[in-house]
């Protein structure tokens, strides 16, 4: 069985390129980061090959692509990412609408991270807009879900 | 399942490390942040698929504006570069006078002025929309700090750049601070941004300074890192508090800031210079 280890990588640039498209004033804040979308599922489905440093590297790179402070959205992916290992088994077996919940609760933990570094190093509480991000990715969730596990089955991905 | 599991947090942590020694790294020390810039090539091709769909909107926009609103654009745009053309044969003059005079005052030589387009990449490289992403960088001689301007006004400093990408913070950036003058009365202040969609603020004016709502606020040259006379902001409202010495200003800036294609990039001049400060008074003016 061919195993197209590339469709992950692939689905995380398209995920990278959809981050970095321009928005317009009132719709930025209701873009969700599709990166972490993406990291999420693919640790979900395949927890046991989605390693922590990926998901730092994968950090990085959004670091470098969005400009933004060195090593924030590193970290923020890779405890993201590691607490998606954690809980993978587990919420495999729930429905889609509990899931939805658990993406909610980890998209919540990242943005609270990057506040809590923008905080550190600027002093800087304001920005709504991550918290709308949250609530949006947690909704779109499904969606995501669903295309990539479509992905996944052309992947023949199994386990 | 246990050794598993400490491992894999020892492994977090190693990664937790590693990202707050990048952040605090990058605090203390630009290498950091040129390194960042150096791999911002990868980024690239990112940047260009993502503003795929704008550009090719455009020009299917382009494309399909009818006939004769391209005449009537043609010909505004004629009518508009006759004007300045003859604008710029007075500058020209005044440019050549004003080296003359410089030349008396001192010995430092004037150079050309010389300016570079740049267009703007259909990114937001800033969550917080406070920074533009251009198309041009080191490549290009583009350097930090390097005043960006457009049709209206100022536009901000380039802040990161990049071998062939560059960010541009813009003058609505918070706590950002350009020194201006009024156009007006020549007074002296120093404006700073606000954050995106809010006025820019000229803090620490006497409140009896003598400043008022439409006064243009131009760059003043003091600083040396933007060259004097290009407008900045227009502002809209002038508080004088009874209990507190310093007025609050506030001002609108006269620049796109980034809703047009284009930017030029301003490379300064021994023009802008300011004239050696012993010949002038407290107020600014030649002491006889």
């Amino acid at each position: 069985m061919q195993r197209r280890t590339w469709v992950p990588i692939a689905t995380g640039i398209v995920a990278l390129v959809f981050f970095a498209l321009p928005s317009e004033e009132p719709l930025r804040g209701f873009l969700p980061d599709w990166v972490s979308l993406v990291l999420i599922y693919w640790t979900f489905a395949l927890p046991a090959r989605m390693m922590v440093g990926m998901a730092w590297s994968v950090g990085l790179v959004v670091d470098i692509v969005s400009f933004g402070l060195p090593g924030a959205y590193a970290l923020s992916k890779a405890v993201l990412v590691y607490l998606a290992r954690v809980l993978a088994l587990r919420v495999r077996t729930y429905p889609l609408w509990q899931q939805t919940i658990v993406v909610l609760g980890l998209l919540g933990i990242e943005a609270l991270i990057l506040t809590l570094i923008d905080f550190i190093v600027s002093g800087d509480l304001t920005g709504l807009q991550r918290w709308t991000a949250v609530v949006v990715g947690a909704l779109v969730w499904p969606v995501v879900y669903w295309i990539l596990r479509r992905a996944r089955h052309l992947a023949r991905l199994g386990h | 399942m246990n050794r598993t599991r400490s491992s894999a947090i020892r492994g977090l942590s190693l990664y937790v490390l590693l990202s707050a020694g990048l952040i605090t790294a990058d605090h203390y020390s630009p290498v950091v942040r040129q390194i960042f810039q150096f791999a911002a090539v990868i980024g690239v091709p990112v940047h260009f698929l993502a503003s795929l769909p704008s550009t090719v909107l455009e020009r299917m926009q382009g494309k399909l504006e009818p006939t004769d609103q391209l005449r009537r654009n043609y010909a505004a745009l004629r009518e508009h570069n006759l004007i300045l053309q003859a604008r710029l044969h007075r500058f020209e003059f005044l440019e050549s006078e004003n080296i003359r005079l410089r030349r008396l005052l001192s010995a430092v030589p004037a150079t050309a002025e010389k300016v570079t387009l740049a267009a703007l990449v259909a990114v937001n490289p800033d969550p917080k929309g406070q920074a533009v992403l251009i198309n041009k960088g080191s490549a290009d001689g583009v350097f930090q700090g390097q005043p960006v301007v457009d049709a209206g006004g100022i536009v901000g400093q380039v802040t990161r750049p990049g071998m062939f990408r560059s960010t541009v913070s813009l003058v609505t950036r918070e706590n950002q601070g350009i020194s201006v003058q009024v156009a007006r009365t020549s007074l002296r202040a120093v404006i700073y941004g606000g954050g995106r969609n809010r006025p820019l603020r000229v803090l620490y004016l006497d409140r009896n300074s003598d400043i008022r709502t439409g006064d243009l606020l131009v760059t003043s040259g003091l600083a040396g890192r933007y060259p004097a006379g290009y407008p900045v902001a227009l502002v809209t409202a002038v508080e004088r508090n009874l209990s507190e010495s310093f007025m609050n200003v506030a001002a609108e800036p006269t620049s796109y800031l980034g809703s047009e294609r284009e930017v030029l990039l301003l490379w300064l001049s021994a023009l802008d210079q300011p004239v050696a400060s012993d010949l002038l008074d407290s107020e600014g003016e030649l002491v006889d």
